[in-house]
């Protein structure tokens, strides 16, 4: 991922800075101004951060990074300053999963970034960095939803085709629902040198990904008033497709202590048929340097369940502390990374943008370039974005999956049946939600 | 005249000094906040006196006392095995006459390594899918299988403790091998003499001697048992369905990710309590090993 | 003749059980350890390659790139170099002297309680990290040492000090109370009769407990985690998480920075290893 990102990005970075510069005018004027930051950290996400020198010599304030640290390790860090009160930096990076925990950490940006801008924003990213009413963070161009990536030449054999279609009565053809998945996955596995799928069997991670698949078979996560829902009908169809796969050998064994790396770095060992997953592959997966799959990837909209498409998402963005002592400067430097001009060097990289026209620009771009991949990705994108979906904005949310993540695990490893897992999950759920007085 | 503090008291002042602030402090504070709902998000539930409730929470709470039970079979396994491997390692280099300088050295070689590293290094040579020995395995015709080695209850267990063993074998090694160094020669060339069996001179005097030596390696050890935390953090963070959960990756994650630091605290109390129980038990059997030797000084 | 035939080659056996025990227990001690050298120099592919590539192929660019720009699979390797250099030493030395003077009035003063403070001074090395780190960042907060060198400083000062007065403690008490005397009566202060009579002495033993002291600082990450945050304190542990990202790892890359790690640690220890194993004879156990 990293070679084919950092030539896009770079080539990228030098034609829109070629093209425009950033205006003294749109951004104020903050010299002397002295900014504290919190930002984080990793290959994919510090390419954008080159880009402050521009803000700081177009406004005459200063950017000081106070910390720069991994996803969780920044959101341990956040929640402890906010135990110390040392809360008094002005930026710092934000995730709509994680937005709803910091409580009063965080200003409300309607007040300080005019309505027409927010406007450009795509409206799901930002009803989904809103909480109670709060604009608590203006997305950047990392948005994730998942799309199917499979291995292109298991539907070129003919004679795989005859097989599957004898024993399954169908064509065999890129699924387009989960039962289909289902029954792919099972038919190409052949374990342990080849994977039907995989999925994330760990943290929140997997609990994201039963949420999607409940929600796709007409579920909810939880109910209108809050209480726990997802241990209905919808719950344990959602539930039993995880452990069927697993029962069947159909998905590696170790899949339940898999997190997002090692679902990528198993897709691109070219052993894994079918893989939803996050855009940041995308290059990587097509890439020889990096990638045994590389050539042989195609990419499609996340299949349907019962009821719908669905797509777990979630963003990255930016927010201005309430105890920042110039939130107009601080407000400026987040509406400057989260420009049309960031988002657009940004997503060069192979991220999503979270802004209409950025969405537009590249689409077009890559329908007009050479790199037919590329086309083929974001069209894909493009198209489950539509079905993207957040999480219970709660600030208990995370707390939640922390609960349900095990017992998900116990029903798929077979420890417990599906429908008592889902039951005990749902109590503890509920006795947490009381304890927090949502009911 | 105002009275002098004494010299003793004086040298050991700066020692009483750090502690105090960086240990005693913070401990008072934890102590005080394992009373409250204390949650890390919001810093007004400090103030809310909740008395024993988060205590009377832990001891209702099955997956507290099976991450509780899981630590102490754990470490038990982990610091036995330890000493018996160290004993052994320990032994075999004693034998070595050429090149002991670097074969001492690549023994510590583990001791080079960040806990955090073990993790992750394991983490990827027991991955089943990709890793080190499933292909060591499947190459050699060993298995066809794909082991998971992480997600198997008893095999999960398996791969922790080998990465706490790999880590934490050489401690015991090298303090055994100081042991063994500093034995006199005289009473084993007397038993050579009195036609005693090498495994009897070991049983009845290597062994007495050695002992010392083990329980200090033990001491050391049990001071920093914890460190297995970071292990298994990054290789299956307690997971799947809580079969390698110990307490320590239950207090991290109830603590930091649930932001419930009140809770997270008093499992902390725990897990201190329980750290103290196993130096203290160790102590004890150092000084009795000592006395034995008459080494008492 | 035919016995002492028996005899010989059971020796012979018994050697070759011998060579092949200990070339069992190196390869296992080493192979996870070099498998991480190893990974530093091959390319990413070929890591995570299924089946397995066996005949490794060779490549810098893991180096290269982790001393690129930021953005650009750059880390700032020098910075985590530096800050743990400077927080491993210094933790080391003065743990050290704080631990000396400890271990001297353990070992040459009689006074009421003297167990009990010293089985006080070791619990609290017991305490598991992960359960100080929150409270004791929340001291340090209050403090305003957070993110600096003499905050980390002084977390592992404090967790070093107890080993170190153990072991020196046990080297004190070796060293016969006259030698010391004779010092004094020759003229020399207590203070002088310390540097010249019993420091020389105990200098293995104070080198064993500085090695443990160091590879201890050196490698720890719990409260490192916790108390470091930008690039000017951040120890190297601590950036070894900067080749995670919320989806993916970097693991050629964690493997390039962790052989950074790991040698100036293997140096040293090579070095003193010598005074080590002597150190470790007379300290620990005699005391």
């Amino acid at each position: 991922m990293k070679y084919s990102i950092f030539r896009a990005l770079v080539a990228c970075t030098a034609l829109v800075s070629s093209v425009e510069s950033v205006s003294a005018a749109d951004y104020g004027s903050f010299p002397g101004v002295t900014i504290d930051a919190k930002l984080i950290g990793g290959q994919q996400y510090e390419g954008l951060y080159g880009r402050i020198a521009d803000w700081e010599a177009a406004t005459g304030g200063k950017v000081n990074i106070i910390s720069k640290k991994s996803h969780f390790e920044i959101d341990k860090e956040i929640k402890s300053d906010m135990a110390a009160g040392t809360t008094s930096w002005c930026v710092g990076s934000n995730h709509s999963s994680f937005a709803p925990q910091y409580e009063g950490l965080y200003v409300d940006l309607n007040e300080l970034v005019p309505a027409d801008e927010i406007a450009e924003f795509v409206p799901g990213n930002i009803k989904a960095s809103t909480v109670n009413g709060e604009l608590l963070m203006l997305p950047r161009a990392q948005f994730d939803v998942s799309v199917l990536y499979y291995l292109k030449s298991n539907y070129e054999d003919e004679e795989k085709a005859k097989a599957f279609e004898a024993e399954y009565g169908y064509p065999l053809a890129v699924p387009e629902t989960w039962d289909q998945v289902k029954d792919q996955a099972i038919f190409f596995a052949d374990p342990p040198n080849f994977y039907g799928t995989q999925y994330a069997g760990k943290d929140e991670a997997i609990v994201g990904r039963f949420y999607e698949l409940l929600v796709a078979e007409g579920g909810q996560y939880l109910a209108d008033d809050l209480r726990p829902a997802f241990n209905s009908d919808a719950g344990q169809r959602a539930l039993q497709w995880f452990v069927d796969l697993y029962e069947a050998q159909a998905v590696p064994a170790g899949t339940t202590s898999y997190v997002w790396d090692d679902l990528g770095q198993g897709f691109a060992s070219g052993t894994v048929a079918l893989n939803l997953d996050w855009p940041g592959w995308a290059g990587f997966f097509n890439d020889p340097e990096s990638s045994k799959a590389a050539g042989n990837v195609g990419v499609a909209v996340q299949p349907m369940g019962s009821v719908t498409r669905t797509g777990w998402s979630g963003h990255h963005g930016f927010s201005v502390t309430s105890d920042c002592e110039n939130k107009e400067a601080a407000a400026s430097l987040v509406r400057f990374l989260t420009s049309e001009e960031s988002q657009l060097a940004e997503s060069a990289g192979g991220s999503l943008p979270t802004r209409s026209a950025v969405w537009e620009a590249n689409l077009a771009a890559a329908n007009s370039g050479d790199d037919a991949f590329r086309a083929e990705a974001l069209a894909a994108f493009a198209e489950g974005a539509k079905y993207a979906f957040a999480v219970p904005p709660i600030a208990e949310w995370v707390e939640s999956t922390n609960i349900v993540f095990p017992e998900l695990q116990a029903a798929i490893v077979g420890d417990k049946s599906v429908e008592d897992a889902l039951n005990d999950a749902a109590a503890e759920v509920d006795e947490m939600m009381q304890d927090a007085g949502h009911y | 005249m105002r009275r002098r503090l004494p010299e003793w008291f004086l040298l050991l002042l700066p020692a009483i000094i750090i502690i105090a602030a960086v240990v005693l402090i913070p401990l008072i504070f934890s102590l005080y906040s394992s009373f409250t709902p204390y949650k890390l998000t919001r810093p007004s539930t400090l103030w809310k006196w909740i008395g024993f409730r988060n205590y009377e929470r832990i001891l209702e709470d099955w997956k507290f006392w099976a991450a509780f039970g899981r630590t102490v079979l754990v470490l038990t396994i982990a610091l036995n095995l330890e000493m018996l491997l160290g004993l052994g390692i320990a032994l075999l280099v004693n034998k070595v006459t050429w090149g002991q300088r670097t074969l001492r050295t690549i023994l510590m070689f583990p001791m080079m390594f960040s806990p955090i590293l073990v993790g992750f290094q394991f983490k990827f040579i027991f991955n089943d899918n990709v890793g080190l020995v499933n292909n060591v395995l499947q190459s050699t015709g060993l298995s066809d299988a794909a082991l998971p080695w992480l997600v198997d209850g008893k095999l999960a267990l398996f791969s922790i403790l080998f990465a706490e063993i790999w880590m934490s074998t050489s401690v015991f090694a090298i303090l055994i091998l100081a042991g063994l160094f500093a034995m006199p020669r005289d009473p084993l060339e007397a038993a050579k003499v009195d036609g005693c069996t090498p495994w009897q001179s070991f049983r009845h005097i290597t062994l007495p001697f050695l002992m010392p030596f083990i329980f200090i390696a033990m001491t050391i050890r049990s001071l920093d048992v914890a460190r297995a935390y970071d292990i298994v953090q990054i290789m299956t963070g307690g997971g799947p369905a809580r079969r390698t959960e110990l307490i320590w990756t239950l207090m991290a994650r109830t603590g930091y990710v649930d932001a419930k630091m009140g809770l997270a605290n008093a499992m902390g109390y725990v897990s201190i309590l329980l750290s103290i129980a196993f130096t203290v038990y160790f102590f004890k059997k150092l000084s009795a090993a000592r006395a034995q030797l008459g080494m008492t000084g | 003749m035919d016995r002492n035939k028996t005899h010989r080659n059971r020796r012979r056996l018994l050697k070759v059980l011998h060579f092949l025990g200990l070339f069992l227990v190196m390869a296992v001690i080493c192979i996870p350890g070099l498998w991480i050298v190893l990974n530093s120099f091959r390319p990413t592919v070929e890591i995570m390659a299924k089946p397995p590539v066996w005949n490794p192929s060779f490549t810098l660019d893991h180096y290269r790139a982790m001393f690129g720009g930021a953005g650009e699979g750059g880390v700032p390797v020098f910075s985590y170099l530096w800050n743990s250099i400077v927080v491993s030493v210094v933790s080391t030395f003065v743990a050290i002297l704080i631990g000396m003077s400890g271990g001297y009035a353990f070992a040459r003063y009689r006074f009421k309680g003297k167990s009990g403070y010293f089985v006080g001074l070791m619990l609290f090395r017991a305490v598991p990290g992960v359960a100080l780190s929150l409270p004791l960042f929340i001291v340090f907060a209050r403090l305003g040492i957070i993110d600096t060198h003499f905050g980390l400083i002084l977390a592992y000062v404090a967790m070093n000090v107890p080993f170190t007065i153990w072991l020196t403690d046990g080297f004190f008490r070796q060293i016969p109370k006259e030698l010391h005397e004779a010092a004094e009566i020759d003229g020399c202060t207590r203070w002088q009769a310390f540097w010249r009579v019993e420091f020389p002495v105990a200098r293995s033993g104070i080198a064993s407990a500085a090695i443990f002291a160091f590879l201890t600082s050196w490698n720890e990450f719990a409260l490192a985690s916790q108390l470091t945050r930008s690039v000017g304190s951040k120890t190297m542990p601590v950036g070894l998480l900067d080749f995670t990202a919320e989806f993916t790892i970097n693991w050629g890359g964690m493997c390039a920075l962790a052989v950074l790690m790991i040698l100036p640690a293997l140096i040293l220890t090579f070095i003193v290893q010598k005074h080590l194993i002597a150190g470790l004879t007379f300290g620990g156990v005699k005391g």
